[in-house]
């Protein structure tokens, strides 16, 4: 730690910079001032992508702050629900700010998680020695996705009950023990007002608190080995300049933050997120029933698959399928590895990602059509 | 199939009794499974366009299925091979009945409420009884051939149950069925009755409801009876449209028109509203006006019009404050703001006016004040409501403009410290 020089008294100092001595004395600033400055980064013609990590945090910043402030009125019982969100988005000052925002804000930020991976997978950011660092983002694409499923579910409305009806069957479908999956999962054998308290406390506790650890992994592993340069720049000699974290590159991931709270703002003004109706689990299940578009992929496959393939059920299938996906998913960095050892595969495994960015691409668009 | 062999068994008794007198009527028993069946059997090898096609549509009879058979309806003997066996009048056989004689053949089994209970208690008995009450069944009395009897609404031989679809007695098509003669301007004229109901029918309120799926709008058969078909009379029409419009007929029946009307033989809700063509009311039916309904009996200026006029007045501006209102909270709605809780407020203007609305049968300015007023009350509230929801709508969007200013000038800021700071 860093010791104050004899020859300062505070009396001599000013009050900011006596605050600072204050603060340097039991916090270890200088550390932190000397790893900020450090901190390098690459500048080449895929710097762009390096904002995106950033962008995603800082999303995740703000859905965590108006995840908050929503807390301060929202009931979680089938009886209250979607009363406190309409009481919200209707009497509360700026409610309809904060709702739309954290509506809004969770598909925007979804999207980006996703565009970071993509982004990653096509730079090869997760070759040694960074593999967990892929492997903690893949698992935080997944809690994402489990935020989004569970919080589609809070404001109890139809579309999103019948939505998770439909969506609480997929993991029945799994052989052995998925009729105890979809029990847990749902709170009984239907969507009920037990549901919405599971989802709740997913919501807001576990999730959150799973994300905290895996967010603070990746964070640490992404500070420990520094952002990857594409193989293709080390190619060429390695990237011609680098630019201090601290400001140059936070300065700039600010204007992104800013522009995103911009349109955060514009679309909750113009456009702000839709109550809907009440749900009634008597009523019988409307027309339009659609999960998030993030789920539409895995919504829309499930449709096209038979009822049965070599006497298993499609839909055991589908979601098998689903499985092994998620896990090459996770596993892509030693799958590359051992693929490469085997064969010039890279270009394979390139071209199946690129398939399925355009299957997950074209299916929302065909289930929205 | 209960129903069926009820039938069946009602209709064997009926007609054994009729066409052998001296035999007992075998009540309540299932006709015996038919043996060779000479009836149709040479009607089908005659190819006759007299005879043929009958015995051809009979096999998709709702009696042929419970087992009856030509016998039952024309008499003879079926077991006979010899025409002149067959058609043996000791037998009973009486060949084509006459229009007088079909409503007796068929109330035989379908008036014998012993036989029926035995198969289906519920099913009425009283066709006949009914029947000789209607309008056809007195002219029929009279020796009237023109009217209408069993078989001209149900068919002869290829009668079907009133609810399948192939009936011409079925919901959707008793009005055809009906308008086949009542349609026939040469018949009606010769009867001295109007030819135009069906095609007044079809262009009211009631018709449009039946071509959207609501099979409980009224059909001709729904105000005039089936069997005992007649025009209701004067005194009996609040009674008829009472059956399905409740309250509005105990309404006008204690209002200052019921007495007048009775009076003077006026036919009550079918003095404003008609009675085939009832198109769908609107306040202008109030008053002396082009639509108006009261210049038949109040001279303009007279106290019932300015009573009129005063009711009309009342639901015009509750009309108009809601429509507004609604408009109002479709363009806050639009702009993506909650309005969920005015709009249901704004319902119970909705219903003060069907209220209001209703009371005009009451014929009383005061009862349709009363829900007018309150009806005002809550629409001039939740307009205000709604004004206030497109105030908080243009407040969100300056409040963005300004937020968004800050943002950008706080960009450029950045952008400006960036360039300024790079090497």
């Amino acid at each position: 730690m860093a010791k104050r020089s004899p020859s300062s008294s505070p009396e001599d100092l000013s009050p900011l910079a006596a605050a600072r001595e204050w603060a340097r004395d039991r916090f270890a600033v200088e550390d932190l001032q000397h790893l900020a400055a450090k901190k390098q980064v690459p500048v080449h013609r895929y710097t762009v992508f390096y904002y995106l990590g950033g962008m995603a945090l800082f999303l995740f910043l703000v859905q965590v702050a108006t995840g908050i402030l929503l807390l301060l009125y929202y009931r979680p019982s089938s009886t209250e629900a979607f009363e406190s969100v309409q009481y919200m988005m209707a009497d509360v000052p700026f409610g309809w700010l904060i709702r739309s925002i954290h509506s809004w804000g969770a598909n925007v930020f979804v999207g980006v998680v996703f565009i970071h991976a993509i982004s990653v997978f096509f730079l090869k950011a997760y070759r040694a020695p960074r593999e967990m660092t892929w492997v903690t983002g893949a698992l935080l694409l997944f809690l994402a996705l489990g935020f989004g499923f569970s919080g589609y579910l809070l404001p109890w409305n139809t579309l999103a009950y019948f939505a998770t009806k439909v969506g609480t069957d997929v993991p029945a479908q799994v052989p052995v023990i998925g009729h105890l999956l979809s029990r847990i999962l749902r709170g009984g054998s239907d969507v009920t007002g037990a549901t919405l308290s599971r989802f709740y406390g997913l919501h807001v506790a576990i999730l959150p608190a799973i994300t905290t650890v895996f967010l603070g992994l990746h964070l640490l592993l992404v500070q420990r080995q520094g952002m990857s340069v594409p193989r293709k720049i080390e190619r060429e000699g390695g990237p011609p300049k680098t630019m201090p974290f601290v400001p140059a590159f936070l300065m700039r991931d600010m204007v992104g933050w800013l522009a995103a709270i911009g349109v955060l703002a514009a679309l909750a003004a113009f456009f702000p997120w839709e109550l809907g109706v009440k749900a009634d689990p008597f009523a019988p299940a409307p027309a339009g029933i659609r999960p998030e578009w993030f789920f539409l992929w895995t919504f829309q496959g499930l449709k096209y698959l038979p009822a049965t393939v070599l006497g298993i059920p499609g839909e055991t299938l589908g979601v098998l399928f689903l499985g092994a996906v998620a896990a090459i998913f996770v596993l892509i960095p030693i799958l590359d590895r051992k693929l490469s050892r085997a064969w010039n595969a890279a270009a394979i495994l390139l071209l199946i990602g690129a398939a399925i960015l355009t299957v997950l691409a074209l299916m929302p668009v065909k289930g929205a059509a | 199939m209960n129903f069926f062999r009820a039938a069946a068994v009602l209709a064997f008794a009926g007609v054994a009794a009729f066409s052998t007198a001296q035999a007992p009527a075998p009540a309540a028993k299932k006709p015996a499974a038919p043996a060779a069946n000479s009836c149709i059997d040479c009607h089908l090898a005659l190819d006759d366009q007299r005879v043929t096609p009958p015995a051809k549509a009979f096999a998709d009879d709702i009696h042929a299925k419970a087992g009856f058979t030509c016998v039952f309806c024309h008499g003879g003997n079926a077991a006979a091979e010899d025409q002149e066996l067959a058609h043996d009048a000791k037998k009973g056989f009486i060949g084509k009945p006459t229009h007088a004689q079909i409503p007796e053949i068929c109330g035989k089994c379908h008036s014998d409420a012993a036989a029926m209970k035995h198969f289906n208690p519920s099913l009425r008995t009283d066709q006949l009884s009914e029947y000789r009450t209607s309008g056809h069944g007195k002219k029929l009395a009279k020796g009237d051939q023109d009217v209408a009897e069993c078989a001209s609404c149900h068919g002869a031989h290829g009668i079907q149950h009133v609810k399948d679809t192939r009936s011409p007695v079925s919901p959707t098509r008793v009005a055809q069925t009906c308008n086949g003669c009542h349609g026939n301007d040469a018949l009606m004229k010769k009867h001295n009755l109007p030819s135009d109901a069906y095609a007044k029918w079809t262009k009211s309120v009631h018709y449009a409801a039946r071509a959207k799926g609501d099979a409980s709008a009224p059909t001709c058969n729904s105000c005039h009876g089936n069997h005992g078909a007649a025009p209701p009379e004067v005194a009996s029409v609040a009674n008829v449209c009472g059956t399905c419009h409740a309250t509005f007929a105990e309404k006008l029946k204690t209002s200052p028109h019921w007495e007048p009307f009775q009076e003077m033989g006026l036919p009550g809700c079918v003095v404003c509203h008609d009675n085939h063509g009832i198109v769908r009311p609107s306040e202008a039916f109030l008053g002396t006006g082009p639509e108006g309904k009261c210049s038949s009996c109040h001279d303009a200026g007279s106290p019932g019009a300015k009573g009129a006029e005063a009711m009309r007045a009342s639901l015009t501006a509750l009309a108009k404050e809601t429509a507004v209102t609604r408009e109002t909270l479709d363009r806050a709605a639009e702009a993506g703001m909650e309005v969920s809780k005015v709009r249901f407020e704004l319902g119970q203007s909705d219903d003060a006016l069907t209220k209001a609305r209703g009371n005009v049968h009451l014929f009383r300015v005061a009862a349709v004040r009363e829900d007018t007023d309150a009806g005002l009350k809550i629409a001039k509230t939740a307009h205000k409501a709604a004004i206030k929801k497109l105030q908080e709508r243009d407040y969100r969007r300056n409040g963005l403009f300004v937020s968004l200013g800050l943002i950008f000038l706080t960009m450029v800021a950045l952008v400006v410290k960036i360039r300024t700071s790079s090497p």
